[in-house]
């Protein structure tokens, strides 16, 4: 390699939005503290001063508001990139979330395209307590109408922007705090990587295997791929051969390379930071049980965040954390059980 | 011949402390002059460490230390 060229992924996002703004010119971005302050987690540094404070806005915080005119001028031609600060305040704005951005194609019998990226910061792990620390995955995931990504590495953090940017239905952007290189949200160096220069898309709906193993899948995205990448390399120690998928996308979810996956190792483990119940970690298990011609060795196990309100307290946030000596736990267990014919 | 990658007198106002936040290169990797190879944040803003001369970069100092300005966090050779 001539010249390694790592990016953060709050750098690659940024860099896909400026490239596809040099491009088109329907593209803008707003959002709260996105344009002078290059956005809190650095994703759109930069923007403004290239691009000016006309398609690089700043808005009062009023989400209903800017969401909802986002929506509109999707529909009348723009592509805008809205930032929804963190996901925890999609409260306040769910309306023209759910009842606008990811139903006027329905609504209008397919006549409108509604081409906008909601982008939006998840995660905890650096104490911000219970409204600022929530993947929320599996509550967008869950309404039709919207597609869902969540990159784990800068690579594929820049060509899902471009994908979701370039899309003719609204998408969900969502990006892990813990994974922009901003030091104090925690920083997980493996996210930066090399990040080539010129724009490319990574397909919505494609999952990739991170970590190619024989004897357990374990199934997550954005932060908790590190977890898996991390307790495989333990587990490899100890002769456990674990294969780790990144979905990348939730909607469209990609159930065949989670089958496909399952299928060789015959053992499941889903790494989730939503919420235990009715999310992400769930929806996974029931599509390797719904396949029908997959023979589990043992029964699936999921790490995910307990139903608990996310606690502020650094001791018992770490504790209710996935983290990779937990994965690696259940991977030891899943290996030794089996389940009875 | 090598040169150190140092921290500017002039990369941020004040005398504080700063922290690396990422290494935009590998340890080992050829990097050309110029080229972004670091980032460093004091007081939540984030400051960019370029790479002085062509070459092999050896990273001296790993992402999350604590630096101040003069400090050789690296070389390029």
């Amino acid at each position: 390699m001539e010249n390694e060229r790592k990016l953060t992924i709050a750098r690659a996002m940024a860099e896909a939005m400026a490239q596809e703004m040099r491009l088109d010119p329907t593209v803008f971005v707003m959002g709260e503290d996105i344009a002078q302050l290059g956005g809190v987690f650095g994703n759109t540094r930069g923007l403004a001063d290239e691009f000016g404070t006309d398609r690089v806005r700043d808005t009062p915080i009023s989400e209903t508001g800017f969401i909802s005119a986002a929506v509109g001028a999707a529909m009348d031609g723009m592509r805008p990139v809205v930032e929804l600060m963190f996901v925890d305040f999609f409260g306040v704005c769910f309306d023209a979330i759910y009842n606008l951005m990811a139903k006027n194609i329905y609504f209008s019998g397919g006549n409108v395209r509604v081409p906008m990226v909601l982008m939006t910061s998840t995660g905890g792990g650096y104490s911000d307590a219970g409204q600022h620390s929530q993947c929320l995955y599996g509550s967008f995931a869950h309404l039709p109408g919207m597609k869902v990504v969540s990159p784990s590495n800068a690579y594929d953090a820049k060509g899902l922007m471009t994908a979701a940017i370039r899309d003719n239905s609204p998408v969900i952007y969502m990006f892990h705090k813990g994974l922009q290189g901003m030091g104090w949200l925690g920083t997980e160096a493996a996210a930066n990587v090399h990040v080539p220069e010129d724009a490319y898309e990574v397909e919505i709906g494609k999952a990739a295997i991170t970590r190619e193993g024989t004897d357990v899948t374990i199934v997550s995205i954005a932060m908790g791929v590190h977890h898996a990448l991390k307790a495989a390399k333990v587990l490899e120690a100890e002769g456990i051969s674990a294969e780790v998928v990144d979905l990348r996308s939730l909607v469209p979810l990609d159930r065949d390379t989670v089958r496909a996956s399952v299928r060789k190792t015959g053992r499941l483990i889903v790494v989730d930071e939503d919420y235990h119940s009715y999310g992400v970690s769930g929806e996974i298990i029931a599509t390797v049980c719904e396949a029908g011609d997959i023979t589990l060795k043992a029964a699936p196990r999921r790490i995910a965040y307990p139903d608990v309100p996310i606690p502020y307290a650094r001791g018992m946030e770490q504790f209710c954390l996935p983290n990779p000596e937990k994965v690696a736990a259940a991977a030891r267990e899943v290996c030794r059980t089996t389940v009875s014919a | 011949m090598s040169n150190d990658v140092r921290i500017p007198e002039d990369l941020y106002e004040g005398d504080e402390d700063s922290v690396i936040t990422a290494w935009l290169a590998s340890d080992g990797a050829r990097v050309k002059q110029g080229a972004l190879i670091a980032e460093i944040m004091t007081a939540k803003v984030q400051h960019e460490m370029i790479a002085p001369a062509s070459g092999i970069l050896k990273i001296l100092k790993q992402q999350d230390e604590v630096v101040t300005k003069g400090t050789v966090i690296g070389q390029i050779s």
